[in-house]
């Protein structure tokens, strides 16, 4: 809110005393705002006009009326808000959603970075790249060819992991089939999917750092994990930043494809997250009121978490994101 | 200046969000009096709207007796109609397009010969039916006509003003649609009109075969072991342990891949017939509908032991360790079987035999051997030593439903009564003589694997004779003897035993119906997805920990409107049939 009414005052000011300027700037720049209009159209018609839509979780849901037609829910449109929290597992799935995104914040979120800093050491250019295309190929893997993949690595019987196990005298892992387990196989596919591809961000902030302070250090005599500590990391501090407030952005988010894809019937009890369980009550249960609401719950949520969050980062002298 | 828009276009959006919010909350406590009204008055009009219609129609039946107000001519449209038919997409390798193709031809010249309609097929896929007609559906573009398996979602869909109340069209065409009537008749049309307010939002496709389940076993692997065949639950216990005991016997090197006893996730349908034998026999019609909202019959009593049994089974090595890790359409339990390492399963009666040259019997020749072959075995005895087997009526098949948006009913409807007419079901089911059947000397017709646009993409095309599941022959007669002929490539002694068990102490359900079940709605998908959850951790859990798995999950199951359900089904009994426990 305070950011709003800055900006209300940051706006209004200029626009009535320097009309012209304002004009001069306009004629300047005009082809950067066109080469926005694109853009900017398709936030408006794929972002923003279905928005009219979340009126549905204050309304009773028919398939045929249009939004507008709709009668009011009960309980002062609350009515749907109020089903979800008394559904068991929707309290379930918000409790999965946390915990595996937060596993994955606490696990995910470093990787990258120490990765960026030690693929950062290599000497051999070569090497170096070979690496790096490597380590982000399997971002461009669907998560359904991923699960594939897992079973045939992970399954009880048939995986090649367990069968290298049992080979050995050991018993099997139940990777895929056992709740616990199966936390750390999500965690761990996703990790491994993502964490080459979210180092480019790293990597090219740590190119834009001055080459000049490492050889200053050099001078010093700092080895190479002073320079590590005291000029990479502090040079890239404030993308880890900004990469940190917009992880915790999406802290109740989750993309639907990879925990569908991942989950099944022996481990639902942790693996039911929101993304699925809206799909499973709404899409194919025709609740669309409901799951609209937990979607604005879902969403309302994440924006509280992204003020915070970037308000915390600049009280601790960060940018943040804005 | 980048900074500041961002911060721009976030406000805005946050405001947005805001406002939406505060519209909701504003408009909802102001008139949440006048919203009831809103309603009334929508669902008056509609009513109105409707009840034209009706007027309508008896009024020129008053003056012309004629319920079409003189559309039709020679049971033809004087202008062309177009109308759509929702079709399945089973991708089947090899197949052809669902929607274009030799048969969908038949349909379209012969509906616009008889009833001058054009038909226009928009296919679905199969696996994902339900979804697909929801989308189709809340975009306006669902087919003319539409079919789906769960009532309970033409309920959902009707409650929203989404679907076409067919009582008077049934009726007031029923001149019109002689071959519907006479193949349907009152128990399949009327099946699920309501007994209050006699909507009536569906109509039921008939079995011709109401054969459901069937247990099979390796006949060449009891022959090596010097088995006979299982009779009773625990021979067939004991035939599994021996598979397993055996393994390196029966698989040689790939004795590590053998599994005696297969399911999938949905341990419900594939271990039927054990479930079921675990029921009362003497079960009252009255506690078999009340407990039986769940098609897998998961709330019936006996089904905790039946799973205890499995539970069993599955910690001893005599189960698929990974059968819930792979979901609906997954073909790798099919190629285990037809690669032949699986010992026992039970599915459709007759499953391991369908789709010709790619039947799981076919393949097993094939890849293991000519003696390698799956046998239907009748081995669930229930309380009183009989082999009980829980099968459908003629109904319980799909249901076919108008969506609102249909605006020809009428050519619908005669849609409906040429797919029933004998003649029809008969071609789609069989096709040309020499290309995909042969007549045998006794009359009997013997199918053909046909392959390019001769194919057919479901067993007897199923998927366009939607009125009519299972083989039905113009002549009663030649369809008794053609059964065992009508597959491919299949020892027919297989055909016929699995015919005669599958109907071996068969015990049709009866159809309940006491009107809308308002708890049920909504819950169909939510409720079958907990069902598989719960039967899936129950039979894995360890022995020890099965009593506590199953009567958590249970609780968890009941209190999610299981429970609701049970006691509506159980109130709207009583209000129907008062205090008798069996069915008039």
């Amino acid at each position: 809110m305070k950011a709003s009414k800055q900006n209300a005052v940051n706006t209004k000011a200029p626009v009535p005393q320097n009309k012209q300027s304002t004009g001069v700037y306009l004629k300047r720049y005009w082809q950067l705002y066109a080469l926005l209009a694109l853009p900017m159209l398709y936030l408006l018609v794929f972002k923003y006009i279905p928005m009219v839509y979340i009126q549905i979780a204050f309304k009773k849901y028919s398939i045929i009326q249009s939004v507008w037609e709709m009668p009011w829910a009960a309980n002062n449109g609350f009515e749907y808000f109020i089903k979800a929290f008394n559904n068991k597992d929707f309290i379930n799935a918000l409790r999965n959603t946390l915990v595996l995104n937060l596993m994955d914040l606490i696990i995910g979120f470093p990787i990258p970075i120490i990765f960026a800093l030690i693929l950062n050491e290599l000497v051999f250019k070569k090497f170096k790249r070979v690496v790096q295309t490597i380590a982000y190929m399997p971002h461009f893997l669907s998560w359904i060819i991923i699960y594939g993949l897992a079973l045939q690595l992970f399954a009880p019987s048939t995986g090649f992991v367990n069968m290298i196990l049992t080979g050995l005298g050991f018993e099997t892992v139940p990777f895929l089939n056992d709740s616990s387990h199966w936390r750390w196989t999500y965690i761990f596919l996703g990790v491994w999917q993502s964490f080459g591809w979210n180092s480019i961000v790293y990597l090219a902030a740590i190119a834009g750092i001055n080459s000049e302070l490492y050889e200053a250090a050099s001078v010093d005599g700092a080895g190479r994990f002073k320079k590590m500590w005291h000029i990479t990391l502090p040079g890239i501090k404030s993308t880890i930043v900004v990469l940190l407030v917009m992880n915790l952005g999406n802290i109740l988010g989750s993309g639907f494809d990879r925990p569908f894809a991942l989950q099944n019937n022996l481990v639902m009890d942790v693996a039911e997250v929101l993304s699925t369980f809206i799909y499973k009550y709404g899409i194919k249960s025709l609740q669309f009121s409901m799951t609209t609401a937990v979607g604005l719950f879902q969403s309302l949520v994440c924006v509280i978490f992204l003020l915070l969050a970037n308000w915390i980062s600049r009280r601790l002298g960060e940018r943040g994101i804005w | 200046m980048k900074k500041k828009l961002l911060s721009v276009l976030l406000a805005g959006a946050m405001v947005f969000s805001l406002t939406a919010c505060g519209d909701g909350d504003s408009q909802s406590s102001s008139d949440s009096a006048s919203s009831d009204k809103q309603t009334d008055t929508t669902e008056s009009s509609s009513g109105d709207a409707s009840g034209d219609t009706a007027s309508s129609d008896t009024a020129s039946g008053d003056t012309a007796s004629d319920p079409t107000n003189g559309e039709l001519v020679d049971g033809k449209f004087t202008e062309t109609r177009k109308i759509t038919v929702e079709v399945y997409n089973r991708e089947n390798d090899g197949g052809s397009d669902p929607t274009n193709n030799k048969y969908t031809q038949y349909i379209k010249d012969k509906m616009m010969e008889l009833h001058n309609v054009e038909v226009e097929f928009v296919s679905v896929p199969r696996w994902t039916e339900v979804e697909q007609i929801n989308n189709l559906l809340a975009a306006g573009d669902a087919p003319d006509i539409c079919l789906t398996y769960d009532f309970a979602t033409i309920q959902t869909y009707a409650n929203m003003g989404g679907v076409l109340n067919l009582s008077s069209y049934v009726d007031d065409y029923k001149d019109l649609l002689p071959n519907m009537w006479e193949w349907l008749g009152e128990t399949n049309i009327y099946c699920d009109k309501d007994p209050e307010n006699g909507n009536l939002w569906a109509i039921e496709g008939k079995l011709a075969v109401t054969n459901r389940i069937n247990t099979f076993v390796r006949k060449d692997w009891l022959d090596t072991l010097g088995l006979s065949e299982p009779t009773t639950r625990q021979e067939f216990e004991d035939m599994l342990i021996a598979f397993r005991d055996n393994a390196d016997k029966l698989l040689g090197a790939d004795a590590d891949k053998l599994i005696p006893f297969s399911v999938s996730y949905d341990v419900g349908w594939r271990a039927a017939l054990l479930i079921e034998s675990f029921i009362d026999p003497d079960i009252s019609d009255y506690e078999f509908y009340v407990n039986g909202f769940d098609d897998r019959k998961l709330t019936q009593n006996g089904t905790k032991e039946a799973v205890r049994l499995l539970n069993k089974w599955y910690n001893d090595g005599l189960m698929w360790d990974d059968f819930a890790l792979y979901g609906s359409g997954d073909t790798t339990e099919d190629d285990m079987m037809k690669a032949g390492y699986v010992g026992a399963f039970m599915h459709n009666w007759d499953y391991p035999y369908r789709n010709g040259e790619d039947s799981i019997q076919s393949n097993l020749e094939r890849l293991v051997g000519p003696d390698a072959a799956y046998v239907a075995v009748d081995c669930f005895e229930d309380s009183k030593g009989t082999h009980n087997k829980f099968v459908n009526g003629t109904t319980g098949d799909r249901k076919i439903f108008f969506p609102s948006t249909n605006d020809e009913p009428l050519a619908c409807m005669l849609y409906l009564d040429f797919i029933s007419t004998p003649e029809t079901i008969e071609y789609l089911q069989i096709g040309d003589e020499g290309i995909t059947h042969n007549k045998l000397e006794d009359g009997a017709i013997e199918i053909v694997a046909a392959t390019g646009d001769d194919i057919q993409n479901s067993g007897f095309n199923i998927d366009y004779t939607i009125t009519c599941n299972g083989l039905k022959l113009v002549d009663p007669e030649v369809t008794a003897k053609s059964t065992a002929h009508s597959y491919s490539g299949i020892d027919t002694a297989l055909i016929e035993k699995a015919n005669t068990i599958a109907n071996t102490d068969a015990r049709p359900s009866k159809p309940v119906n006491v009107g809308e079940i308002t708890s049920a709605e909504g819950q169909g998908e939510a409720l079958a997805k907990k069902r598989d959850v719960l039967l899936d951790t129950a039979v894995s859990a360890p022995v020890a920990d099965f009593d506590s798995v199953w009567d958590s999950a249970m609780a968890d199951y009941m209190s999610s409107g299981g429970q609701a359900i049970a006691d509506e089904r159980a109130e709207k009994w009583k209000a129907t049939f008062g205090d008798a426990t069996m069915l008039p």
